[in-house]
């Protein structure tokens, strides 16, 4: 969902660009899940499982489209937790929780991302993780001759083909773009999480998106499968005829 | 580069273009940068296109998977934390004696330390009496014999009176730096 730039504009039209370090920590104590993360720091179980509660969702799809890999993404969301736990003692309201959290969810990320490629993992096969198996394309032309109606097998077309175009993206720019698009984060969030300058988040984006058009392209303009899927879909061999 | 990300810059070219258009889909400019990335594409339609496009595959993905988290997930990240918060007071268990010890070690040698000091202070401020003693020991201990040669108390003091006299009128100064004069090397 594209979001108002009018609005957009109208809001930062309205608040400073630059805050000082004590508003922010005002803004920051203004956050219920500040709030809450204040009572963890207390030791306070409930809190706790309270912030797991809202969070879990938006962590494990953040880190599933992040990974490639549902389970791969429901045991980074508990380490992030879990550091969430170990920190509680040091934790500073400095920024909105939700970055503090995404912070450490990024750096969890890049350190599983940096032990795969020294392990020479490669990710598994971009169709072996998605909901419908192996092998997409077979499971959706088997699909469309066992009565599947054509709207729900068109949206998974759909859903298959906007995942493997953000998989074809760069690790920095899929975390980019997934804070952007599913977390709603401005360019000034994202680069606190990444640890990079807002400019830099600029620039990260626009290539970002512009792959994603160039990629999404053929099926935007004539619901052609992406290059990419082609590549990545083996023939299926044709029988030889009786 | 510039370090506003919604600074307007001249005569951009295609990649800062691509910029401009994404962080104008993000609301991400300011007013004047806005409006003129506005004038710039209602006066071309490759521009307006390439903008649409930008939004239309952002909008795309929306059709994502949004993976629903099942209950033993929650679950298990709560015991994941009830074993890591045991953990914690296991330590802290073991931790506390040794704790307890070396604050016990810590107060002790302060007081120590503090002693120390206060008694060295007492002991270089305050005036020792028996150190005028210890220093007219060896006249204390030939008294009898300074006695006999000055004579009894009248005579020692008329006799102080006469070096002090002598010394006054300085009948052996000559002497006396004669006497110097032999001695120095």
């Amino acid at each position: 969902m594209v979001r108002d730039p009018r609005e957009a504009l109208s809001i930062a039209g309205k608040l400073p660009l630059v805050v000082s370090e004590s508003s922010a920590r005002r803004n920051a104590l203004r956050d219920p899940d500040v709030q809450l993360m204040l009572e963890v720091r207390d030791d306070s179980a409930a809190a706790f499982e309270e912030l797991v509660l809202r969070y879990q969702d938006r962590l494990v799809a953040l880190l599933a489209h992040l990974m490639g890999s549902r389970d791969q993404a429901e045991d980074l969301a508990q380490e992030v937790f879990l550091r969430v736990y170990r920190a509680r003692k040091t934790y500073v309201p400095g920024a909105k929780f939700s970055t503090w959290l995404f912070t450490i969810a990024n750096n969890v990320a890049s350190n599983a991302m940096r032990t795969l490629a020294r392990r020479h993992e490669v990710r598994p096969e971009v169709h072996a993780s998605g909901p419908m198996g192996a092998n997409p394309m077979d499971h959706m032309a088997l699909a469309s001759s066992s009565q599947m109606p054509i709207r729900r097998l068109a949206k998974a077309e759909t859903r298959e083909i906007v995942r493997l175009a953000i998989e074809s993206l760069g690790q920095r720019q899929r975390m980019a773009v997934l804070l952007s698009k599913f977390e709603g984060m401005g360019y000034a969030d994202i680069a606190e999480v990444m640890e990079l300058s807002p400019q830099a988040i600029k620039s990260l984006l626009a290539r970002a998106r512009g792959n994603l058009r160039e990629v999404l392209a053929p099926y935007m303009e004539r619901g052609e499968q992406p290059n990419l899927l082609k590549e990545s879909t083996p023939e299926i061999p044709k029988s030889p005829s009786p | 580069m510039s370090s506003d990300p919604g600074k307007l810059e001249p005569a951009p070219d295609s990649a800062s273009l691509d910029e401009q258009l994404v962080a104008y889909l993000d609301g991400e400019l300011d007013d004047a940068t806005a409006r003129h990335i506005e004038t710039l594409v209602a006066d071309d339609p490759e521009l307006r296109a390439r903008l649409r496009e930008l939004g239309q595959a952002w909008e795309l993905l929306d059709q994502l998977d949004r993976p629903r988290i099942e209950e033993t997930f929650t679950e298990t990240t709560l015991e994941l934390v009830a074993v890591q918060a045991e953990a914690e007071a296991e330590d802290d268990k073991t931790r506390e004696p040794r704790r307890r010890r070396r604050r016990q070690a810590w107060v002790g040698g302060t007081f120590l330390a503090a002693g120390l000091a206060g008694f060295l202070a007492v002991a270089a401020l305050w005036p020792n009496p028996n150190r005028s003693l210890l220093e007219d020991l060896p006249v204390v201990e030939n008294v009898d014999e300074y006695l006999q040669v000055l004579g009894d108390d009248e005579s020692v003091d008329q006799s102080i009176d006469f070096l002090r006299r002598l010394h006054q009128e300085q009948l052996f100064v000559d002497e006396d730096r004669q006497g110097e004069d032999d001695h120095a090397p």
